[in-house]
């Protein structure tokens, strides 16, 4: 009897768990499946499942040698991809470096030190999240253009920045607040100030949460596009998502192109969920704020 | 000499918070609540930046404007009923999914960074990544109907208002559930595993286990994710894009705001706009944050 229901126990598991996967990655699949088929077989009706000879042909031409499009302003897809690709790997890193360095510093002031106006300043930030976004892009443009900052990597780094403090600073304060403050007290007490305390004892202990923040700004900004879609309008600043949207022609749009620069834009999340599963689970639920 | 005394000064709480807040609040500031601000100033205004000549006050023409518009009123409409659709979509897969993530068995690893990918990748390459999935043409949906004989032929799903509203609302459904799983995980691991041993002493089979002790503590992290699913669906952007560019038929108040405001170039009427919907959108933030800091104390 017992052993009964654990068959039936793990058969709901296994068939559960194929769901899922099928759920998660049956679109991802497909669209990796179509980035390496030749054009005959992408567009062949019944789908051709297995691509009967697997190219590499769209990575290259997205990559290395593209052709013109006319969705593109006549720009060559991979001149349209390379520069996005370049572009987002300066944006999403620059980011992050700076949400690295910051975190534990908001943390710490909000976590442990006690100063005049501590709630107003935490609340003046929050508030941040639960402004609507819409209102806040639209008063953004004049103001970025009156900063010079529009259609500038810089730009896109601090409003991205910006964006990610509010979290931040509710995700790093609580997790000081987790961490116990005797040995800082005693390093105090060795004549350590309060800036080397932190960069030599607690950055450690906090070390998850930040890589936590880090991980979870990182995906923000490498996926962001109605910001960059508004305030980038050249290659200069434009990031991959946008000039992936640029790929599709108004009547037009070549697929298995598509296809390849698709995959190419979900490679860096997918390694980065890969390796920092553990850090993005806990990043999500003990701030469920976006 | 000079050095130590701004090491001692900058070893003060009050400065050492200061000095690291205020570049923090500069930035907030200048990117959050004052373009907020100005905004709000852009609302009483006739700003069409096509027509520099004629920017003006003009009170509250613009949001009496937007109130009486039948296109906003449609747009308001089809987001209901995107939010409804993924709203019930989102909870219930979210729940299946993250009960199965509190069992433990073989490949838990494995399945749990796989649940998470929907979320990590870019909604609007996940909005392109749909549409030639639902392409009438070549798409693979329809290939899949036609071998299994579902359909005698081809269609082109995306041309009707409700199947394109409810492939848009599967696409945020399937990014947003990864979120709301690992919400519902959280609770569920917090349960202490002697409650249903006891239970089940006591003859508690496995449904009246679910409702009598899972189902209600899943009760506040519930009402979080339908407020929190409600923001994101709401202001969804990305995937409709992609999926229809500024069509009419998923023009929800996003997109809609965006085509005023951005291609035409109606800066005034679409910062009424915004303000109108962001009203909605702060009754949802406010609700929000009152659970949530009730649950963090700061």
């Amino acid at each position: 009897m017992i052993s009964k229901r654990k068959t039936l126990q793990t058969a709901i598991i296994y068939s559960l768990s194929l769901i899922l996967l099928l759920w998660s990655l049956s679109p991802i699949i497909w669209i990796f499946i179509s980035s390496i088929s030749s054009r005959a077989d992408l567009y062949s009706v019944p789908p051709q499942w297995f691509p009967s000879n697997p190219t590499l042909k769209a990575y290259n031409t997205v990559l290395v040698e593209g052709e013109g499009f006319r969705g593109g302003g006549g720009q060559s897809a991979s001149t349209l991809i390379r520069t996005g690709l370049f572009n987002s790997i300066i944006i999403a890193s620059c980011t992050t470096l700076l949400v690295m360095a910051v975190a534990p510093l908001l943390g710490y002031v909000f976590g442990r030190l006690r100063f005049p106006g501590r709630n107003f300043f935490f609340y003046l930030i929050l508030a941040l999240i639960a402004l609507p976004g819409w209102p806040i892009i639209i008063g953004l443009f004049p103001m970025m253009a009156t900063l010079k900052l529009l259609d500038t990597k810089l730009g896109l780094i601090l409003l991205l920045f910006t964006y990610r403090i509010p979290f931040e600073m509710w995700f790093m304060t609580g997790y000081f607040r987790s961490v116990p403050s005797e040995i800082e007290e005693a390093a105090r007490i060795d004549g350590c100030t309060r800036l080397e305390a932190l960069y030599k004892i607690i950055i450690h202990m906090v070390k998850p949460g930040i890589i936590s923040v880090s991980i979870i700004s990182f995906l923000h900004s490498w996926n962001t596009f109605l910001i960059p879609l508004i305030m980038a309008y050249t290659l200069q600043s434009k990031p991959l998502t946008v000039t992936i949207t640029e790929f599709v022609g108004q009547y037009f749009v070549q697929w298995e192109l598509m296809s390849a620069a698709t995959v190419i834009a979900i490679i860096p999340p997918v390694i980065m969920v890969g390796i920092f599963q553990k850090y993005i689970i806990k990043g999500l639920s003990a701030g469920a704020i976006k | 000499m000079k050095n130590m005394n701004l090491r001692s000064w900058l070893d003060d709480e009050k400065h050492l918070a200061y000095v690291i807040l205020i570049p923090a609040i500069s930035l907030i500031l200048t990117f959050g609540h004052i373009p907020a601000l100005s905004s709000l100033r852009l609302a009483f205004m006739k700003y069409n930046i096509k027509m520099p000549g004629k920017i003006g006050y003009i009170g509250f023409e613009n949001f009496v404007h937007v109130l009486t518009d039948p296109d906003f009123h449609a747009s308001l409409l089809r987001v209901l009923f995107f939010l409804i659709c993924s709203l019930f979509l989102v909870l219930a897969i979210a729940l299946i999914f993250s009960l199965l993530l509190n069992q433990e068995f073989k490949g838990l690893g494995l399945i749990r960074t796989i649940v998470i990918v929907p979320w990590a990748i870019p909604p609007v390459v996940s909005g392109h990544m749909w549409k030639w999935i639902f392409n009438g043409e070549f798409g693979v949906f329809n290939g899949l109907l036609f071998q299994m004989g579902i359909i005698e032929e081809y269609h082109f799903w995306l041309t009707g208002q409700i199947p394109a509203l409810l492939i848009a609302s599967l696409i945020f459904v399937w990014r947003f559930v990864p979120f709301v799983t690992i919400l519902f995980l959280g609770v569920l691991q917090s349960i202490p595993k002697d409650i249903y041993e006891s239970a089940s002493v006591d003859g508690a089979g496995i449904i009246r286990r679910f409702t009598a002790i899972t189902l209600p503590s899943l009760m506040t992290i519930g009402a979080i994710a339908i407020v929190l699913t409600a923001i994101a669906g709401f202001n969804v952007f990305d995937e409709i894009f992609a999926l229809m560019g500024s069509q009419e038929i998923t023009q929800t108040p996003m997109i809609y705001n965006y085509e005023t405001t951005f291609i035409m170039g109606r800066f005034g009427r679409g910062a009424a706009m915004a303000y109108l919907t962001g009203l909605i959108l702060f009754c949802f933030s406010f609700v929000y944050m009152r659970m949530s800091l009730k649950e963090q104390d700061v």
